[in-house]
């Protein structure tokens, strides 16, 4: 899938924008949004948001979890957990990266969310290689791979999935003898958790 | 989760009266995003949602028309464009990868179709979808027909070797509900595991692909 879809998905999560305008509901295809009144917040999908804040009609709120000491707080668990911790949004990485381009003036020390994301993208995806390497090493036929984002997903799709399917062959050439081996003991069911 | 159980209480009722399915317009777009996700990952062609795709082309119409006669300064204009063109660019990129599939694996396609019309299955491809396979085999065979005239030592069998998609390959799947047991194909010997709600998993397509066409998992 290209990042440009997994964007477009983000896009349809939902920001709190404080207009400069008046108007009345807005009758969406997707539901209402609405009514607009000047200095109101108001929950909007991103890129209305989006639209809005580039004809200079709104401020972005910033999300809570996209605080810097949120952030820091978030970095912290995902270095010392194991496993994948759970994101603040299936989407922190669109939205992130979304606010910083159109909306930085709206943001508190944009300049510090930007590294602390980046970190903990740098911290998910050195976890998500050496998963990876190890659910390879260990030959299984499955794995689970909760708490990962669609993003992260999409960054190993062009080759974990091919490099378990050739894996899947060679176990169907080698024959039963080896095939006992793999489901003795669960150490097929590697989890992405444990 | 909300608009999960609207949609399955809806689509019950859809099973009662045949023609008529009544969804919210935001339901709707979600299972067309479902939709969209699902034909994107899955190796070989889901089964059709063309009532889904005519009621969301009828809406994106029907908001055309009545943009017309909205002033193009109103922002009310930008923003039901902008959110056409999205639908748009969704269900366009549906479709196209249905063809992009029925192009690839044409043959294999049309077979599964006539094995499914001989034992009066519901097909997957629509009436277009399966006119266009036939027209696009049809083409095809006579092109390659005519080739091989050219070329008459090449041996014939060529016209066995069907393509076939590959079930077995891997995908990225998120379970709906909870599931009693997933039988993974270990390539020997098979195991089963139960599978939380909400869970993600990396796993053989050919292990869930009945459970993504029930809608219980959703491929990601």
């Amino acid at each position: 899938m290209d990042p440009e879809e997994v964007e477009f998905l983000g896009e349809k999560e939902n920001v709190v924008i404080v207009p400069t305008f008046n108007y009345g509901v807005i009758h969406l295809i997707a539901g209402d949004i609405g009514p607009f009144r000047a200095g109101l917040p108001i929950k909007v999908p991103l890129w209305v948001a989006i639209n809005l804040k580039q004809q200079q009609t709104c401020k972005i709120q910033q999300p809570d979890w996209m605080d810097v000491e949120n952030l820091e707080v978030l970095k912290e668990n995902e270095k010392n957990a194991i496993t994948f911790t759970r994101m603040p949004n299936e989407h922190y990485m669109a939205l992130t990266k979304a606010l910083l381009k159109f909306a930085p003036d709206d943001l508190i020390r944009a300049n510090e969310i930007r590294t602390l994301v980046k970190d903990i993208w740098d911290i998910r995806m050195s976890k998500l290689r050496s998963s990876v390497d190890l659910l390879i090493k260990e030959k299984s036929s499955y794995a689970a791979v909760d708490n990962l984002t669609i993003l992260e997903i999409n960054s190993v799709r062009p080759l974990l999935p091919h490099a378990l399917d050739q894996i899947h062959r060679m176990k169907k050439l080698q024959g039963p003898q080896l095939g006992t081996n793999s489901s003795a003991g669960h150490t097929s069911s590697y989890s992405f958790r444990s | 989760m909300e608009d999960d159980e609207n949609l399955h209480a809806l689509l019950d009722t859809q099973d009662d009266e045949e023609n008529e399915i009544e969804l919210s317009p935001a339901v709707l777009i979600e299972v067309m995003e479902e939709a969209w996700l699902n034909e994107k990952f899955s190796p070989e062609i889901l089964p059709n949602k063309i009532d889904f795709v005519e009621l969301l082309l009828g809406q994106l119409s029907a908001m055309e028309e009545n943009l017309e006669n909205v002033g193009d300064r109103d922002i009310k204009k930008t923003l039901h464009l902008l959110e056409v063109d999205r639908l748009r660019f969704l269900v366009g990129s549906y479709l196209r990868m249905r063809l992009e599939k029925i192009e690839f694996y044409v043959d294999h396609i049309l077979k599964q179709e006539n094995s499914r019309l001989e034992n009066r299955e519901d097909l997957y491809l629509t009436e277009a979808e399966l006119t266009f396979a036939r027209n696009f085999k049809e083409g095809i065979d006579n092109h390659f027909e005519h080739l091989m005239r050219v070329h008459p030592t090449i041996p014939v069998d060529w016209k066995n070797q069907v393509i076939q998609p590959n079930i077995h390959s891997f995908v990225f799947s998120r379970s709906k509900t909870n599931i009693e047991s997933i039988i993974i194909d270990e390539g020997n010997d098979d195991e089963t595991v139960y599978v939380n709600k909400d869970s993600q998993m990396i796993i053989s397509y050919n292990s869930v692909s009945n459970l993504v066409k029930k809608g219980d998992v959703q491929l990601v």
